[in-house]
């Protein structure tokens, strides 16, 4: 990988480019027009995977162009995103009426790239444009192709309370930068004692939690979730959650000394506290409240905050130096962040194959009896729910074990460590809370008497297959954690390992940039 | 040594992924695929699956008799590396790993063969007749299955057309599901996957006892074995917590103590008590799976499931497999000289317990169950008195002969629409004539009759027993006659003297599919003692002598064993051990004199038998209600659990109930509080979210001031 941009940023054009030509095939005339877009999004989403593959993880060092950073943490977050981007893509298949195949498939394009664009982002502007890359097309999706009023209520809430949200987060950015004189990333050495620093990064960390749906920025999440159809649910737990924990990893990152991951984050003291808060509040609200539901898209719209919360348990434990995969929070998060994105996407999948009283399936009656009606899509959703509740051998069992192994042995210093623990229990009692409404879902499908006679809908062999592959997914991720746990572990030994001068002097690159621990090291010698 | 899998070094070896692997692929298409596509043909996928994973069991067994010293596969501590499982530190990974050798190679060519037989013999076993009328006494399966199903009951029209059982793909995709468990168990190269290959055998032998769950004796039955496995299972389990606890700091950089070849090469680091403690433990594990004294009180009943199950888990495979494990670990159990001794002699007690309860029973089936308990105290003991190779080549020659007997047994019971009870038919040898002939066959080998397979195995044991204690030796002669006249018995009384049929029943001899496992079984049960035997002038009976080539095979992986009995007795005496053949000629009569004994009394004269119970009634009742254990058991620890428990049910119900009502009613209540936040108006969600940003930041203040 050398310094030429286009050669950089090639999978993201070539996402890009597939939806822009997805937008204006969707126009065409020709019924094979029309359905030509659909095909064209996941052979873009499958080029770019392969282009991202074939660079690998970032050389030695990390590279910085034009605002942005080329690292192992992009390397890792664009290989999930085009994955779960397919499978999202399969999902939506057979959702959108013919006429907007084009807009729907170029929508889920333009938020896929959004999302690996901000792995990239070096860059306060870009960080901020990024994001709302991602968000913007969501909201597009909630209300596109639904004549449902709650659909278009939904998406409306939505666009209201996520500029909101952008207003508190550019807001936060603009103390940021004023703190530090400049929007570069790697050039802003923020000191955790600025009072401008805390409250420019309490601001953008609320910005922040509204896209990853934490409290009390949550509130929208569960009539959204319910409004919009099924397989746009699915994809709402997973691309707005990505590039906000990607937001909050390089927000964090900006405080972190060049001896960076001794043990946990260095950040302020409220910065901690605020997060503490958050990530208690949100795995507690959102299990209590998905308790009390019988709206199962409700209920897995409380589950999507729960999951949340238990991110930011991770993410606030941190990377650590020494001990191994179960003392490091960023890679749990990491890990988690794809399980869950799979096994939220099938669960959403089922419901949205499943009709009943001639409609896709959502209140739990219309699950009763699944088990003996569709025994496969039954299992599939048992598959998913298990993996929610972190049974094993799914994949949510590791991803739950690396989250809170992680906070128990962080090992932090002080009230740091020992409140790192209290979360950890918050953690798993929230577990138990929610392990009673999912038990609820899978004990509808195969102890409950049929009510709504739930059939599954003919001719769906897209979703079908994404279906297959969220569960092939969960299930072989359950046995074999170790493949995705050295990928999750990448941008951690890329942050720990300070790349050799040697190999900078070198360099290929026609623009040799700095890199963080270059600059940490010109200052410390200063 | 690691190789990875894969690699060139691992040569043939890397067909074994794929032993576990086909028959979970045929499970798993008949689970997704039966009830819908497959139906009547679910058999196919399974039976293909075993027969896959049968060539690549003999593919290693080729590969590993044939493995060159210096080759991976020529070194008894290689390990052959899947992939990295799970990761505890830093730099040390749990693998999912394989050892592979002689006995990893013996266990599974049997137990992919058996398998594959009794996969076969269950295509028709598993299938019922429309015309029979159901009208089995005791509740046999195929009886009860018939009476469960009104469907099946109901459709009485004329034709004789055998159609499948109700549950037909449930039970392949089980019987699928264990071969994989069972290989997984056996090819585990360190004691993780062995923990998750035992629990998962556990489960299947769990849900195959309990096929028939709409019978209650079948439902009590399986939470039965359940239960009682449990008990050995968590002494297992803690005897792996230890294994990890104390030879984490001996473990060389990046191995994971609970490898084998790592834990072996450690262990003598340990304490001799650290030791003991460890095989004590994990030999808890195997007392509970392998039914021996005090926990073999759930094989009997697990007779409820279908015969072939017993036929396949309950003799042949899954019981034997305490007998594997403690075999394996032979480095950590001849370093614990007190719990080999307990080893024995638990093998020994349990050989002579079992063997006397057979005598007074008239279930086939569970005749068969107390033998295997008695066969396996055999094994037990063999590994006790260090012929760690012996008690292996029983396992091997009983797989066949017991497998063979339970497949004959269930041939009557299908024959008799699930009558089972001696008493109740007699003198079925016209009416069954293949299946007289092959369980004659498979009775003469458990009775010990000189020159076939059981008569080599056993005898190696009773002469290891006689060399290292003849209390031991003595108890075990005294099993071989009462094994040799329970067996007897039961054969005069089901097929020998007149023809008593139960009145309703139309016996007819089994199919096809059934009919040729048998003679496969029967060939097996005459031939494989000869793998463990070589011809000599001069031997027993002029040319045959114990300790073959199946020994020679064995002989790296039970090098522990041999070395302590070596250094115990000497080179010269361990050598002379083995030789001598008055204890054959002995055992080989004392055999025969059991057989003549049941021939007098079950065919000659009968009111002898009766006589006899007459005269001795308390201790043919003792027998009779197998000491009255189960009883026993109900009395000094169900019965007082449960009055216990009724006591702390009514505690639960009021207090600890009240408290968990209390306890969950915080998150209802906080849920209720919240949730009016949760109204749907735009405007209010922008307060709240305001709102608790307000609030979250007074609590950071509050908090960042202290």
């Amino acid at each position: 990988m050398n310094g030429d941009l286009f050669t950089l940023l090639a999978p993201e054009l070539i996402v890009i480019g597939g939806a822009v030509l997805a937008l204006l095939l969707g126009l065409g005339a020709s019924p094979g027009a029309r359905s030509a877009p659909r095909a064209l999004a996941l052979l873009s989403v499958f080029a770019a995977f392969l282009v991202t593959w074939y660079y690998g993880p970032s050389p030695a060092k990390p590279l910085e162009l034009a605002g942005m950073r080329f690292d192992s943490l992009a390397y890792y977050i664009r290989l999930i995103a085009l994955s779960v981007g397919a499978l999202v893509l399969l999902v939506h298949w057979h959702l959108p009426h013919p006429a907007e195949r084009g807009d729907v498939f170029a929508m889920i394009l333009f938020s896929l790239a959004g999302i690996m664009l901000t792995s990239l982002a070096n860059d306060l502007v870009l960080l901020f444009l990024t994001i709302e890359l991602v968000s913007i097309p969501t909201y597009i999706l909630v209300s596109i192709g639904r004549s449902d009023i709650r659909a278009q209520e939904a998406g409306l809430k939505y666009f209201f309370l996520g500029t909101l949200s952008a207003a508190l987060l550019v807001y936060g950015f603009s103390f940021l930068y004023g703190a530090a004189g400049t929007t570069n990333l790697s050039r802003m050495q923020l000191s955790p004692a600025g009072g401008f620093v805390t409250i420019g990064l309490l601001l953008a960390f609320a910005g922040v939690a509204f896209k990853i749906a934490a409290a009390p920025f949550h509130v929208y999440a569960a009539d959204v979730y319910q409004g919009a159809a099924a397989p746009v649910t699915g994809l709402l737990g997973f691309f707005p959650k990505v590039a906000g924990f990607v937001a909050l990893i390089k927000l964090l990152f900006l405080m972190q000394p060049s001896d960076l991951l001794t043990a946990g984050w260095n950040m302020p003291g409220a910065a901690f506290v605020f997060l503490w808060v958050v990530a208690a509040a949100t795995m507690t609200l959102g299990n209590v409240l998905g308790l009390m539901q019988t709206n199962v898209k409700r209920m897995l719209a409380y589950s999507s905050i729960a999951h949340s919360g238990y991110m930011l348990v991770a993410l606030l434990a941190g990377p650590v130096a020494s001990g191994g995969p179960l003392r490091d929070g960023l890679s749990a998060m990491l890990f988690y962040i794809v399980v869950y994105g799979i096994m939220n996407l099938g669960a959403f999948a089922v419901l949205a194959l499943i009709q009943a009283r001639g409609r896709p399936a959502e209140e739990l009656d219309d699950l009763a009896g699944l088990g003996r009606r569709e025994p496969l899509a039954a299992l599939a959703l048992a598959i998913c729910v298990f993996s929610l509740m972190g049974l094993p051998p799914t994949a949510g069992f590791f991803a739950k074990v690396y989250v809170f192994s992680a906070a128990i042995s962080n090992g932090a210093a002080g009230w740091h460590g020992l409140s790192l623990i209290v979360l950890a229990v918050i953690g798993l009692i929230n577990s138990a809370i929610a392990a009673g409404y999912y038990l609820r879902i899978v004990a509808t499908c195969y102890l409950r008497e049929p009510v709504a006679e739930p059939i599954a809908e003919p001719r769906t062999a897209g979703i079908r297959l994404g279906l297959l592959g969220c569960c092939i997914a969960i299930l072989v991720i359950g046995v074999w954690p170790g493949g995705l746990l050295y990928m999750s572990r990448l941008p951690f030994y890329d942050l720990s390992a300070p790349p050799a001068v040697a190999t900078h002097s070198n360099a290929q690159s026609p623009e040799p940039a700095e890199t963080t621990e270059q600059v940490y090291a010109k200052e410390m010698n200063s | 040594m690691m190789v990875p899998f894969g690699s060139t070094e691992a040569g043939m070896l890397n067909a074994a992924p794929l032993v576990p692997l086909l028959p979970l692929l045929g499970a798993a298409l008949v689970g997704l695929l039966g009830t819908r596509m497959l139906k009547g043909a679910s058999h196919w996928p399974v039976i293909i699956g075993i027969a896959g994973a049968l060539v690549a069991s003999f593919l290693i067994l080729g590969a590993v008799a044939s493995a060159q010293p210096g080759t991976p596969a020529g070194q008894p501590d290689t390990t052959y590396r899947l992939f990295s499982w799970f990761s505890p530190l830093e730099g040390l990974w749990f693998d999912v790993n394989f050892c592979i050798d002689a006995l990893t190679a013996i266990m599974l060519v049997t137990v992919c063969g058996i398998s594959l037989l009794v996969a076969i013999y269950s295509r028709d076993y598993m299938r019922v007749t429309e015309t029979e009328t159901p009208e089995g006494h005791e509740g046999g399966p195929s009886a009860a299955e018939r009476l469960a199903d009104p469907h099946v009951h109901g459709h009485q029209s004329g034709h004789h057309q055998p159609v499948p059982e109700r549950g037909y793909e449930r039970y392949f995709a089980f019987i699928g599901l264990f071969v994989f468990s069972m290989c997984t168990l056996v090819l585990a190269g360190n004691f993780l996957l062995l923990y998750l290959g035992w629990e998962a055998v556990g489960l299947c032998s769990y849900l195959l006892i309990g096929f028939y769950y709409q019978r209650p004796a079948a439902a009590a039955a399986a939470k039965k074995a359940f239960l009682v496995n449990r008990i050995g299972d968590f002494g297992f389990g803690l005897g792996i917590l230890f294994l990890y606890l104390w030879l984490s700091p001996w473990a060389p950089d990046g191995r994971s103590p609970l490898d084998y070849d790592v834990a072996f090469a450690t262990i003598h680091r340990l304490d001799t008590w650290q030791i003991t403690t460890i095989a004590l433990l994990l030999f808890c594990g195997a007392v509970g799976k392998s039914a021996q004294l005090p926990l073999y009180v759930w094989l009997p009943d697990a007779m409820e499931g279908p015969s072939p199950v017993s036929a396949l888990i309950h003799a042949a495979t899954m019981v034997t497999a305490g007998v594997y494990m403690v075999v394996r670990c032979g480095e950590i159990f001849v370093q614990a000289p007190v719990a080999l001794a307990i080893v024995a002699a638990v093998g020994a007690v349990t050989a002579l317990f079992a063997a006397t309860i057979a005598v007074a029973q008239y279930d086939m089936k569970r005749i068969l169950a107390y033998s295997t308990i008695s066969q396996l105290g055999y094994m037990f003991l063999g590994v006790g008195v260090l012929a760690a190779d012996s008690a292996i080549f029983h396992l091997f020659t009983h797989a066949f002969f017991k497998a063979l007997l339970f497949l004959g047994a269930g041939s009557v019971m299908h024959a008799l629409a699930g009558i089972i009870d001696l008493r109740q038919f007699g003198g079925l040898r016209r009416v069954l004539p293949v299946t007289y002939a092959t369980f004659v066959i498979g009775a003469l080998a458990l009775a010990g009759f000189p020159l076939l397979s059981g008569f080599f195995s056993k005898d190696e044991i009773i002469h290891a027993a006689f060399a290292h204690h003849p209390v031991l030796g003595t108890i075990g002669l005294i099993t071989a006659v009462l094994t040799a006249f329970y067996t007897f018995r039961m054969v005069f009384m089901a097929f020998a003297g007149p023809e008593r049929i139960p009145a309703g029943t139309h016996p007819h001899e089994s199919g096809r599919w059934m009919l040729v496992p048998l003679v496969l079984l029967a060939v097996g049960a005459v031939g494989a003692g000869y793998v463990g035997v070589h011809m000599k002038a001069g031997g027993f009976l002029g040319f045959i002598e114990p300790h073959g080539p199946f020994h020679r095979f064995l002989a790296p992986v039970v090098e522990p064993y041999a070395a302590t009995l070596h250094a115990r007795v000497g080179h010269e005496a361990a050598g002379a051990a083995h030789e001598g053949h008055v204890l054959m000629y002995i055992s080989a009569l004392l055999a025969i004199a059991g057989i003549l004994v049941a021939y007098v009394l079950y065919v000659r004269r009968r009111d002898w038998a009766k006589q006899a119970r007459e005269a001795f009634p308390v201790a043919y009742q003792v027998l009779h209600n197998k000491y009255y254990v189960d009883e026993l058991n109900d009395a000094a620890i169900v019965r007082p659990l449960w009055d216990s428990s009724r006591v702390l049910f009514g505690v639960d119900r009021i207090v600890v109930d009240g408290l968990v009502w209390a306890v969950s009613a915080v998150p209802r209540v906080m849920g209720f509080l919240v949730r009016p936040l949760q109204n749907g108006a735009l405007q209010s969600y922008g307060v709240s979210m305001t709102a608790g940003m307000a609030v979250i930041v007074l609590i950071v203040w509050l908090v960042s001031r202290t």
